[in-house]
């Protein structure tokens, strides 16, 4: 095997590379790698910075739609006490205004009826006359005697009985 | 026909003598320096204008140099991303040097398959680790051959063995990405020997040819796999000996 000739192999192998390998390391890689590393590293920072704006975003956010609901809880709420109250309100003035017409058709019943009442007592009374009258001229026609008044109301009233 | 072991013949394309020394350019310098460029591409494009919002070649760079930082993050911790660059370096040369290597062309070249070059890049870690270990710890850094709680004669015992398991660490690194490379590029060689053997079967040219292909398009994949888990590999075994010299257990 030709790499076991060390005589031969070994010392330019060794010094070729020991040159390369320097030029490799500071010539090519010092000057290349740290460079890319900071690049690397302030893309990293960026990312995390983002991140946290991001996030410190959405909580903002977060508060801004809790309050938002908060909001229209409270408006829901009092629109609803408002709507309460008024519907309280409209009930009451419709149950007095019922009750003070209640009232007045009541009233307007009685005298009505009072009305009526007096009415039919003189219409009875009337016709108490009229047949008093009636039987007056009956028993004259009968008897050729026409009974007093007296007799005939009160024979009119018990027949009406 | 070249015998399956000429592909990691090391020819000397420009000799240089210094000093009594060969340090010839060879096909291997070559194929490194091949390496070298085409990292420099990849890293110089992609970090060009560093943009938050990266582009195609910006976003492979970062994926790799991620990648790369995890793995240390999991292995050493918050100390290791010092190490980034330099675990990243060797992480994406000896990837590149793999995969170079498997180019199927007749001049291709994978310096990785040569354990002088794996060698040297262990050694690289194993020197990088005593010197992070001693410069945290001190003396201190021997506590890592000691095993807790145990008394003298085992203690010395386990110490004996720890010491040796840890000077054999860059040989076994070493060893592990050599043995990998140069038996995938055999094993590559041979099935393609039996391509042209068995096609120029005289009486049905070609039919016979077919199989062999077919299992070397296999491990052709097999062998991509291989130069990507090799070169992680490398890198996680360099984090995970870094962590020792670190963070002493």
């Amino acid at each position: 095997m030709p790499q076991f000739d060390f005589a031969n192999v070994f010392l330019p192998q060794l010094v070729w590379l020991a040159i390369f390998f320097a030029v490799l390391y500071f010539a090519v890689v010092l000057p290349t790698l740290p460079k890319l590393g900071r690049t690397m590293q302030a893309r990293e920072d960026q990312v995390t910075g983002d991140l946290d704006a991001a996030e410190a975003a959405k909580a903002s956010a977060d508060k801004l739609a809790a309050d938002y609901d908060a909001g229209v809880a409270e408006a829901q709420e009092s629109a609803r006490a408002a709507l309460n109250a008024a519907h309280a309100k409209a009930t009451k003035s419709l149950e007095t205004k019922l009750a003070k017409a209640d009232a007045k058709l009541a009233e307007r019943v009685a005298a009505a009826e009072a009305e009526l009442t007096e009415a039919r007592t003189k219409a009875l009374g009337e016709v108490e006359a009229i047949a008093a009258d009636v039987a007056s001229d009956l028993v004259e026609q009968l008897t050729g005697k026409r009974p007093t008044a007296a007799d005939a109301a009160k024979a009119a009233r018990a027949v009406a009985g | 026909m070249a015998g399956p072991m000429e592909q990691f013949a090391v020819k000397v394309l420009h000799p240089i003598n210094a000093g009594g020394y060969d340090l010839s350019f060879t096909n291997s310098s070559l194929w490194m320096a091949i390496a070298l460029a085409a990292v420099s591409i990849f890293l110089f494009v992609g970090t060009a204008r560093p943009q938050l919002v990266p582009g195609r070649w910006q976003a492979a760079v970062e994926y790799v140099y991620d990648f790369v930082r995890r793995m240390l993050d999991e292995n050493v911790g918050p100390e290791g991303r010092r190490f980034a660059p330099l675990i990243f370096a060797i992480f994406i040369f000896v990837l590149a040097c793999n995969l170079l290597g498997l180019i199927p062309w007749v001049g291709a070249f994978t310096p990785t398959s040569h354990i002088s070059v794996t060698l040297g890049l262990a050694m690289l870690v194993f020197i990088t680790v005593c010197i992070v270990g001693f410069a945290r710890h001190g003396l201190h850094f021997f506590s890592l051959f000691w095993p807790k709680d145990a008394n003298i004669a085992l203690g010395l015992f386990v110490f004996i063995i720890e010491v040796l398991s840890f000077l054999s660490r860059p040989f076994t690194l070493a060893i592990r990405l050599f043995a990998n490379m140069t038996a995938g590029h055999v094993l590559l060689k041979v099935f393609g020997t039996f391509v042209v053997s068995l096609g120029s079967f005289g009486a049905l040219p070609y039919v016979f040819g077919i199989l062999p292909l077919s299992v070397n398009v296999a491990l052709s994949a097999l062998e991509v796999l291989i130069a990507v888990v090799q070169a992680y590999v490398f890198a996680l075994l360099a984090s995970l000996y870094l962590n020792d010299a670190i963070n002493l257990h």
